[in-house]
């Protein structure tokens, strides 16, 4: 069976898609009801991110087995315009988009590992996990 | 390989000696030993296990070898011998072989001597030292495993009005685990007002400050009401001291306070009856 | 692809129970249908019941927050209700407070909230 799905995401429906998706594999992986919730969260504020930002981009969605442990990994990736200044999007409250701006940090506290890379101009690539407790 | 098999056999032909050294320097360095008591027999034991380790190891690289390597660091672990004093002891032994075995020796033979023995015991040093360890960490999951089982429980005290005492230290890990078990218990209780006493939490840094406010306030969203009690003078000092906003959370300094404010939240109120 | 989300009528009160995932374009239309039946019938408040919703982000917080202070602008007063603990822990998580927000434990409570600060 294959162990990474993709969604991509073009259409604001595709954000309810990576949801769906997200949800599928962390309760087949056996998430509890609230990290369930904490990993569905952090998919669509990441496609939604991609779909405000960069247009389109992809959502992949691996399982993760390493070292006995079980866990679900997340790339969020685009070819979009990129991030300038990494650190000022990974403060708390730093929002462009005018809205609740959860954002990257919100993501980043969801979550037990978080990555980010990013070009100006070639797009950015961001990986979250979480780990079956 | 013939070099241990020569050490292997200057070992078996000097044991007692090699033995009543090695314990004899043991027992001088183990400073723990002042406030013990741990007879010499406890060294004499451990010297004569390790002793056996490495006789057996040449004969039989297997899995017995191994075995008796495990069995050995879980006894030092028992014994709770640390980390230091077994590396010393250790090398001690090391040393007295050396002593021993080409003490009076040239220089070269020395140097020979010494390669081939540190290549010898290395590796069956490190073999223990590997097992010491992961039954360390065994032994600390074990523990963490424990604490989380201290768990916070929820008491309904009054229609819709629960209490949940907090006890010990809150860590990040426990804090999650008592905010998920505190909310399914507000919905299955159908509390509107919860009381959080954190009169047995010893300590209350900006980070369990942190958790104690995303705790009230996730209850908020639930629906119900959290009110925080049980806040001794230590730690209000240090809540002011470390600046950290309690504004949002609406507090009462004991459990009794508490409880009339649930009431009267609630529409209700204690009055005597009549003699 | 879902349709509109149903609104009922209770004496001074509008109720409305969201029984599936909220998309975008669902909860938008949410909105409007919400605050033009506010409009037209003139009531004082307003439960929306959030049981069945599994998960809440940012977007639909904001969502939800903006219909709120939109309808008090309206004159009408809003109890979201039924918030699940999941979405309740992963909204504080992700740093939304819905503050200025009524809350209550179930459509019930909700209602009695609302008939308390309605005076009736």
């Amino acid at each position: 069976m294959d162990n990474e799905s993709c969604v991509k995401i073009i259409t604001e429906w595709d954000i309810v898609a990576a949801r769906q998706l997200g949800r599928n594999v962390a309760k087949e992986l056996g998430f509890g009801s609230v990290d369930q919730a904490r990993i569905t969260t952090a998919i669509s504020e990441l496609a939604r991110n991609i779909y405000l930002y960069a247009g389109t981009g992809e959502i992949e969605i691996d399982r993760m087995y390493e070292l006995g442990k079980c866990g679900l990994k997340v790339i969020a990736s685009d070819k979009g315009p990129g991030i300038h200044d990494i650190r000022k999007v990974m403060e708390d409250g730093f929002t462009t988009s005018g809205g609740l701006g959860a954002g990257l940090p919100g993501v980043k506290r969801l979550m037990d590992e978080f990555s980010i890379t990013s070009k100006v101009g070639e797009g950015t690539s961001i990986q979250v996990v979480k780990w079956l407790r | 390989m013939e070099n241990a098999t020569r050490m292997i056999e200057f070992i078996q032909a000097n044991r007692g000696q090699l033995l009543q050294e090695w314990v004899e320097k043991m027992s001088s360095m183990d400073e723990q030993k002042l406030s013990t008591v741990i007879t010499d027999q406890v060294y004499t034991n451990v010297g004569d296990e390790y002793i056996n380790i490495l006789v057996h190891d040449l004969i039989n690289q297997d899995k017995q070898a191994k075995n008796k390597m495990r069995d050995f660091s879980q006894k030092l672990v028992q014994l709770g011998w640390n980390l230091n004093f077994i590396m010393d002891s250790l090398m001690e032994f090391s040393k007295i072989m050396f002593f021993h075995m080409v003490g009076e020796a040239s220089e070269k033979e020395q140097i020979e001597f010494g390669w081939a023995y540190d290549k010898w015991v290395t590796p069956i040093n490190k073999e223990v030292l590997n097992h010491y360890a992961s039954s360390w960490q065994r032994t600390v999951s074990l523990q963490k495993i424990a604490l989380q089982e201290l768990s916070a429980p929820l008491i309904p005290i009054f229609d819709n009005i629960t209490v949940m005492p907090l006890v010990g230290t809150i860590d990040t890990d426990r804090a999650k685990r008592i905010m998920e078990n505190l909310l399914q218990g507000v919905v299955k209780h159908h509390a509107q007002v919860v009381l959080i006493d954190i009169t047995g939490v010893p300590v209350v840094d900006t980070m369990v400050a942190h958790h104690i406010i995303q705790a009230s306030e996730a209850v908020r969203l639930v629906g119900a009401k959290c009110l925080i009690v049980g806040i001794r003078p230590e730690i209000a000092q240090t809540i002011v001291n470390l600046g950290i906003n309690l504004n949002q959370v609406v507090t009462k300094n004991s459990l009794q306070k508490g409880v009339a404010a649930a009431l009267e939240m609630t529409n209700r109120k204690i009055v005597s009856v009549g003699e | 692809m879902n349709g509109r989300i149903p609104i009922l009528k209770l004496y001074n009160c509008l109720l409305i129970s969201i029984q599936w995932e909220l998309d975008d374009q669902t909860a938008l239309q949410f909105q409007e249908d919400l605050l033009s039946k506010i409009h037209e019938t003139g009531v004082g408040g307003v439960v929306i019941d959030l049981t069945s919703v599994d998960v809440i982000d940012s977007f639909i917080a904001k969502v939800l927050g903006d219909v709120v202070s939109m309808s008090h602008l309206m004159g009408a007063k809003v109890v979201l209700t039924g918030i699940q603990p999941a979405v309740a822990i992963t909204l504080v998580e992700l740093g939304i407070h819905l503050q200025d927000v009524r809350t209550a434990l179930d459509l019930e409570k909700g209602l009695e909230t609302l008939q308390r600060e309605l005076g009736e």
